[in-house]
């Protein structure tokens, strides 16, 4: 067993976290409310001296006045608990929203429209392995059959009904994918918490 | 109450007693369950091993946390120890405040594994030769982008307060034209950031390793190229570090394989309570007693 106080402290929180699975208890609200509190002194403590410091306030101290204008920007947003002046808010806001969409609208436009709309295109060059071909076929029609799903300016009767109906089963395979994946997800954490159980605090397992 | 209605309702604190149970035993009782490659988790291996020694470097992106640390430390691990043995030049960086605490342990644990078996000087492994932590930094797209011109000009300093310009290791990796490939080891979605800005500017390639959760949503980018290989949840941290044995890269296998063992064992019991639970519904539901 670990002579380690940190990781006794670490076996022993673990361990009032996993009481809630028995039910609700004072252990388990201690755990979290000290989990909240210490992973918000955390990141507060982090952005101080990795964001804001260096960032701002050490260039602003070195005489760069330029940096006055972020430093302004952001403290707009504050301006939202005076109501006289809060309309001020929508200042850093629509400068956000105007760099975040000319930066974005391109670049999502290109990876996540027209990349994926090339992944669809079946060629004959596409059938030089049998199986990729295959494959190629299976995608291209799962992603117009589910998108014909999405279609509701047409009453989803005849082809447009069965294609529709092939849509959803697409769609609940990559519900079922995604719902397996979780619980994977899930039971490796789960799994991780026993190995940190069983090897460094109880020393049972290497 | 009826047979049906048992098994439709069992406690769950008694599944919750049967997971606990089978997660444990597979650490005490030998059980070796095998596991196959998926073409993903090969595809980022054999890339790695068609980067040539002491080339281009590959840059790790360590964007995780505490909470999913089973998952993608052992996926750091072993491709850290891959890289190593290779004399790949790692770079590495974080934008998860929560990471570079993890990403320090991953980077110095390897060190000292590799250090401890190593019998001749050239073969230890040398912070600012073999390797470089950059740290943390905020506004990742912006810092993304921008070391496409310059990386000492997003991180002037490493994580220890080094001029990068000082570091050997530095000298020949000035943006992403130094750089083979990115590995974004993440538990949220910062690869798609990668794949979007400095994918689509530079042509830079990205591989990702991602917790389960995260997995399903980056295999139309695998399928199209953008990703150029993929480690799914603590099941693609076992192939790569079960390929990293096998090449001769490590001499023991990590935390990851040994946890798939009991992985598989609950995936056995979750399926028999899923098939437990629409029995006892089908015949509820046939006595009147559930709704169709």
């Amino acid at each position: 067993m670990s002579g380690d106080p940190w990781i006794w402290i670490g076996a022993v929180l673990t361990l009032m976290i996993f009481s809630f699975l028995y039910k609700d208890n004072p252990f388990y609200k201690f755990g979290e409310h000290l989990f909240v509190g210490v992973a918000n002194g955390y990141y507060i403590v982090y952005y101080w001296h990795n964001a804001l410091k260096p960032n701002l306030f050490e260039p602003l101290s070195a005489g760069q006045f330029l940096y006055v204008v972020p430093l302004l920007l952001g403290l707009l947003y504050f301006t939202r608990f005076i109501p006289r002046i809060s309309w001020l808010v929508r200042i850093p806001i629509g400068f956000t929203i105007g760099w975040g969409a000319g930066l974005s609208i391109p670049a999502y436009f290109q990876a996540d429209v027209l990349r994926q709309l090339e992944g669809t295109v079946v060629t004959p060059a596409t059938f030089s392995n049998t199986l990729h071909g295959i494959y190629a076929v299976i995608i291209l029609i799962g992603v117009a059959c589910t998108l014909i799903y999405f279609y509701f300016s047409r009453e989803h009767k005849g082809v447009l009904g069965s294609a529709s109906k092939l849509g959803i089963m697409f769609i609940m395979i990559g519900f079922g994918a995604s719902f397996g994946y979780t619980v994977m997800a899930r039971v490796s954490l789960l799994i991780g918490r026993i190995q940190f159980l069983l090897g460094p605090w109880l020393g049972l397992i290497d | 109450m009826k047979w049906y209605d048992r098994i439709a309702t069992i406690d769950r604190r008694i599944i919750y007693v049967l997971l606990t149970v089978l997660v444990i035993l597979p650490f005490f009782v030998k059980v070796t369950i095998p596991q196959k490659i998926m073409p993903q988790t090969q595809k980022l291996f054999d890339f790695i091993e068609s980067i040539p020694p002491n080339d281009r470097a590959v840059m790790i992106s360590f964007d995780y946390s505490p909470q999913t640390q089973p998952e993608c430390h052992p996926m750091a691990k072993a491709l850290l120890k891959h890289c190593f043995a290779r004399d790949i030049p790692v770079i590495g960086l974080s934008f998860d405040p929560e990471a570079p605490g993890l990403a320090v342990d991953a980077l110095v644990s390897v060190e000292r594994e590799i250090d401890s078996l190593a019998t001749r000087k050239e073969d230890s492994i040398v912070y600012g030769v073999d390797y470089v932590y950059l740290g943390w930094k905020s506004g990742r797209i912006a810092a993304q982008l921008d070391m496409g011109e310059a990386i000492a000009g997003v991180f002037p300093r490493d994580y220890y307060g080094n001029l990068i310009d000082s570091l050997p290791l530095m000298q020949n990796v000035k943006n992403y034209k130094d750089i083979a490939i990115v590995v974004i080891l993440a538990a949220a979605d910062y690869p798609i950031d990668w794949i979007r800005y400095p994918q689509t500017r530079y042509g830079v390639k990205v591989a990702a390793g991602l917790t389960a959760v995260m997995a399903p949503q980056y295999y139309p980018f695998l399928q199209t190229g953008q990703v150029s290989g993929l480690m799914s949840g603590m099941k693609g941290a076992a192939e790569y570090e079960k390929l990293v044995l096998e090449h001769g890269y490590a001499c023991a296998l990590g935390t990851a394989e040994t946890g798939m063992n009991s992985q598989s064992m609950i995936h056995l019991l979750i399926m028999l309570f899923i098939i437990l639970g629409n029995v006892g519904y089908f015949f509820a539901r046939r006595a009147g007693k559930a709704p169709r």
